[in-house]
């Protein structure tokens, strides 16, 4: 009997929450789908060494898990609260507590069943779109391959377990303290509405303003963990605090008479929005909350994604590019090892040579703005100590000054299809990162590059250099083609200079370019490690690159130093990478959003009895239809608006700020306001057919019934 | 005699066309200017179809009804809403107040609906607050207040577009002796001093001796009428409860 009560209200629990089963559906469904990324990952076999993506998704899992049990206990609750009156029927019928809480638990479990096995079937297809979303951002076609795997159904299973246990704990609790009389009250009591202390609370809302204001304008000047720690926690009561406040000046407005209330329906929509807060100011908190995170997540999300889809091809131009430390390398093995495997269209040894100085090494440290004034004395000008610490220590840039002759120079410009350039005698040209560019335009007033003196004497080496009567080279241009500069040519820069001027510089390492014809065999860049690990054992012990002739340059989010560069293994790798990054985070913004925006829904859609009630009212007041619904429109708006532009305005600063570290860190050329943007616009996709359901519904159960 | 409420041979019939339930059946009568009626009939009678008929909030089956020249039943629903905005008031059993909103503000709304100016709010709402002696609770919740007090400041919201036509359906259904009373006896009080035009659906014989003409229902059929006039209002509740107690019988048996 109990199981038949149950399966009945179960159904009608799903009707009447129709928006909350399609929530837990969607959830489970994409349970299941980054589950699957545990144990089907159909690209795990490309990168057997990358645990990444599971380390990622399995944290997102939890986060994923807490949320939800969120969204369940508080439907729990919310369900309990609207039927406490059923319930109270049942126990004046002779129900016991327990086997209330019995049919209660037993219809939430009904529901979550469902919702979980329709979510695994949805689940099933958007596997395969994830699938074929991954496999296009590494580059590579993907086949249907629709499968069941008992991991990823186990994990799911339990995943979703979790959350009912995490939530429905606490339920069987909260039956044990009903009386019948409570229940058969309960909803009565919601209908209250208590307003005390409302001029003070009033307060809240400017101060919370004020305390957003001051969070935009020093957010990201704090400098201390602990005043950002402080400052965070503060935002939190800020958020929870806001709705205190907007619902006590709200209602001190209307109290006070003011104009706005006395134009058509605004007192009945105002008085309506301000006892919705009010009652609910804690969730309203929350959500503000879930979404500030969410609108981060995909902004994050967004940030790593776009740097793939717009740098990640520029930062490998050449199909293979191979370091050797040692000066003297002609690679002639890796050659003969490449032939076997690719077919090579142009292979290309070239040297990188250094005047053993380090006055353009100086120079970046002094004028990037990724460095700031770190290596500056007071003064502006270099802090020579600080900054052969730095070279000698960190590892970022070689020790002395790279450079590369204008031969060697242009062969690479034309693999790579570039023009060539021309440079006179007493002229130098600099090769730069593309991010770097706008940076480095004054470098050519600075430093002071000798030429070749009249009298050298190439056996004499580069001591003879500086002699007296050098001429000095000047800067003809600077080139901010993809060229390969972390580490390989360069790090973050090369100066070009004529080959003569090589005659008086040291050979500082070598490197070998390679064109080859169509795509580079998966594992090629690991063959080719071994081969130098090989190869390069017994010269180990004078390994250069323990003297500092390499680096991976100034880049700081995305630092992959590869010593085989091979440009088709790498993008895939790295796409993979990053995928492991952006995926779950979309993942957890989803979620999140979903879960916060069924709440607002379920909030408005299962009041519409007292709503049907109150519209009913002003329609017998002489209200028209259109105005009734464009009144519905203007609640609902308001309702759905509100937290969502609060966190907009707190994730806004947020991601803007990360954006515009991103964009200088990386060099991504898009403003950082795009991020925010877009972001924007894929919240308000999921945003809308939320409000467009929730709309449509609130309609209907208005209209039903009436007269 | 000056017609100020005409009721056309409506009739009006719920439910399909194989299982039709005839509401009302063939009704006619006229209300005058500031008369107070009553509608007096047992469950199912048809009362409560007939005032929601009147305050076009349904529509009827056949017929006309016709307010001064206007015939409602050919108006739109958006004509309809500006009819009943202008022309009708409301007090229904359940007091029908929003929750939401103090008692004031209860009254105010319906005035801002109709575009009045927020000085002339102010001062229409502080006097209706203070003719039906509701001004002490003025900045109450429905919730905070008796139901005698909501059900004035039910009337008071009613009474502020200045209707042509009250209606009210079981006013005192709701309330104790004392608040039913204070209640009837400000309909009355409007009724002669306003001129306010009431009609009020009752099936108790107590409040129905407030009326000045009492029409009993049947069947969606007029079966009696009572006239006042200048009898005291005992000898007129005891005319009341004859009719009762030779019709009210066998109208339940009917049911």
């Amino acid at each position: 009997m109990y199981m038949k009560l149950a399966y009945r209200n179960m159904k009608r629990s799903a009707r009447d929450y129709l928006v909350y089963l399609l929530t837990m559906t969607l959830i489970s469904a994409l349970m299941y789908t980054f589950n699957s990324l545990l144990f089907q990952n159909d690209l795990k076999k490309y990168w057997d060494s990358e645990e990444m993506m599971e380390v990622m998704v399995a944290l997102a899992t939890v986060f994923i898990i807490l949320v939800t049990a969120w969204l369940i206990g508080y439907m729990v609750r919310f369900m309990m609260e609207k039927r406490s009156g059923e319930f109270g029927i049942y126990l004046l019928l002779g129900m016991k507590k327990s086997s209330l809480a019995n049919l209660y638990l037993r219809e939430n479990i009904l529901l979550g069943f469902i919702s979980l096995l329709s979510g695994i079937l949805l689940g099933i297809l958007l596997r395969q779109v994830l699938m074929a979303v991954l496999f296009s951002m590494m580059g590579m076609a993907y086949r249907l391959h629709i499968a069941l795997h008992p991991g990823t159904l186990i994990m799911t299973f339990v995943s979703f377990g979790c959350c009912y246990l995490l939530s429905l704990s606490r339920c069987r609790r909260k039956f044990k303290k009903m009386s019948i009389h409570s229940l058969m009250e309960a909803r009565r009591k919601n209908e209250e509405i208590r307003e005390k202390y409302e001029p003070a609370k009033r307060l809240l809302l400017p101060l919370s303003i004020l305390f957003i204001l001051l969070f935009w304008k020093l957010f990201g000047s704090l400098e201390s963990n602990g005043d950002t720690a402080l400052f965070l926690t503060g935002l939190v009561i800020t958020i929870y605090l806001f709705y205190t406040g907007l619902s006590a000046f709200i209602i001190c407005y209307i109290r006070k008479r003011g104009s706005l209330i006395y134009r058509g329906a605004n007192l009945f929509l105002l008085r309506q929005f301000a006892s919705r807060v009010r009652t609910m100011q804690f969730t309203m908190g929350t959500l503000t909350v879930l979404f500030t995170l969410a609108l981060m997540g995909s902004s994050l999300a967004l940030m790593f994604g776009s740097w793939q889809a717009l740098l990640l091809d520029r930062k490998y131009p050449f199909d293979i590019l191979l370091y050797s430390s040692d000066p003297g390398d002609t690679f002639e093995r890796e050659i003969q090892f490449l032939e076997e495997k690719v077919t090579p269209l142009e292979v290309y040894p070239y040297r990188i040579y250094t005047d053993g100085d380090n006055q353009v090494n100086a120079w970046m440290l002094t004028h990037l703005s990724a460095w700031g004034t770190m290596y500056q004395n007071p003064d502006g000008s270099p802090d020579m100590a600080q900054i052969s610490d730095f070279l000698e220590n960190r590892g970022i840039y070689c020790l002395c000054d790279t450079y590369m002759g204008l031969s060697d120079y242009n062969h690479l410009r034309r693999m790579l299809g570039y023009e060539e350039i021309e440079l006179n005698d007493n002229e130098y040209a600099v090769q730069i990162k593309e991010r770097l560019e706008k940076e480095v335009q004054g470098i050519g007033d600075d430093l002071v590059l000798a030429g070749v003196p009249e009298a050298f004497d190439p056996a004499s080496g580069s001591d003879a250099a500086l002699a007296a009567g050098t001429p000095l080279l000047t800067c003809a241009g600077i080139y901010a083609d993809p060229f390969s500069q972390d580490g390989h040519n360069g790090c973050d820069y090369l100066i070009i200079v004529p080959d003569e001027v090589l005659a008086r510089m040291y050979p500082y390492y070598s490197e070998l370019a390679v064109d080859i014809e169509g795509t580079a065999p998966p594992r090629l860049r690991e063959e080719l490690d071994t081969l130098r690990d090989a190869r390069t054992a017994a010269f180990r012990e004078a390994d250069s690159s323990l003297c500092g002739n390499m680096g991976y340059g100034s880049d700081i989010i995305f630092v992959f130093l590869a010593v085989n560069a091979v440009k088709d293994n790498l993008t895939a790798s790295i796409a993979y990478m990053l995928a492991s990054v952006t995926i779950p985070l979309f993942y957890i913004s989803l979620v999140f959003l979903c879960v916060a925006v069924t709440v607002l829904s379920v909030q408005q859609l299962s009041d519409s009895a007292n709503y049907k009630f109150r519209y009913d009212v002003l329609r017998k007041l002489g209200l028209k239809e259109n105005a009734i619904r464009t009144l519905i429109l203007r609640q609902l708006t308001a309702y759905y608006l509100c937290p969502a532009l609060f966190a907009v305005v707190i994730s806004g600063k947020m991601v803007l700020f990360a954006g515009e570290r991103f964009v200088m860190m990386t060099g991504v050329p898009v403003s950082s306001y795009s991020f925010l943007l877009k972001s924007i616009a894929l919240f308000l996709g999921i945003y809308l057919s939320y409000f467009a359901v929730t709309c449509v519904s609130f309609m209907r159960n208005i209209r039903g019934g009436l007269h | 005699m000056d017609h100020y409420i005409r009721i056309c041979d409506i009739e009006k019939y719920y439910g399909s066309a194989s299982h039709a339930t005839k509401a009302i059946d063939r009704l006619s009568f006229a209300v005058n200017r500031g008369e107070f009626v009553g509608v007096m009939g047992a469950s199912g009678s048809g009362k409560t179809t007939l005032l929601n008929l009147l305050a076009a909030i349904d529509r009827v089956s056949a017929g006309h009804i016709f307010y001064e020249n206007i015939d409602i039943t050919e108006l739109s629903e958006d004509a309809l809403s500006d009819f009943r905005k202008n022309n009708l008031g409301f007090v229904f059993q359940e007091y029908n107040l929003l929750d939401t909103l103090t008692m004031e503000e209860n009254i105010s709304l319906a005035l801002t609906l109709r575009g009045v100016a927020k000085k002339d709010v102010q001062e229409a709402s502080a006097g209706l607050m203070k003719l039906l002696g509701i001004e002490e609770i003025r900045d109450k919740f429905p919730y905070q207040v008796s139901g005698g007090q909501k059900q004035r400041c039910a009337c008071a919201r009613a009474l502020a577009n200045d209707p042509k036509l009250l209606l009210a359906d079981e006013p005192t259904g709701a309330l104790d002796s004392l608040s039913s009373q204070t209640l009837l006896e400000t309909f009355e009080r409007l009724n002669k001093t306003l001129r306010t035009t009431i009609l009020m659906v009752t099936h108790d014989a107590f409040s129905a001796s407030y009326c000045r003409r009492i029409l009993f229902l049947r069947d969606g059929k007029i079966f009696h009428e009572l006239l006042r006039g200048e009898k005291p209002r005992q000898r007129f509740l005891q005319e009341i409860l004859d009719v009762l107690s030779l019709t009210g019988g066998s109208a339940g048996e009917n049911l």
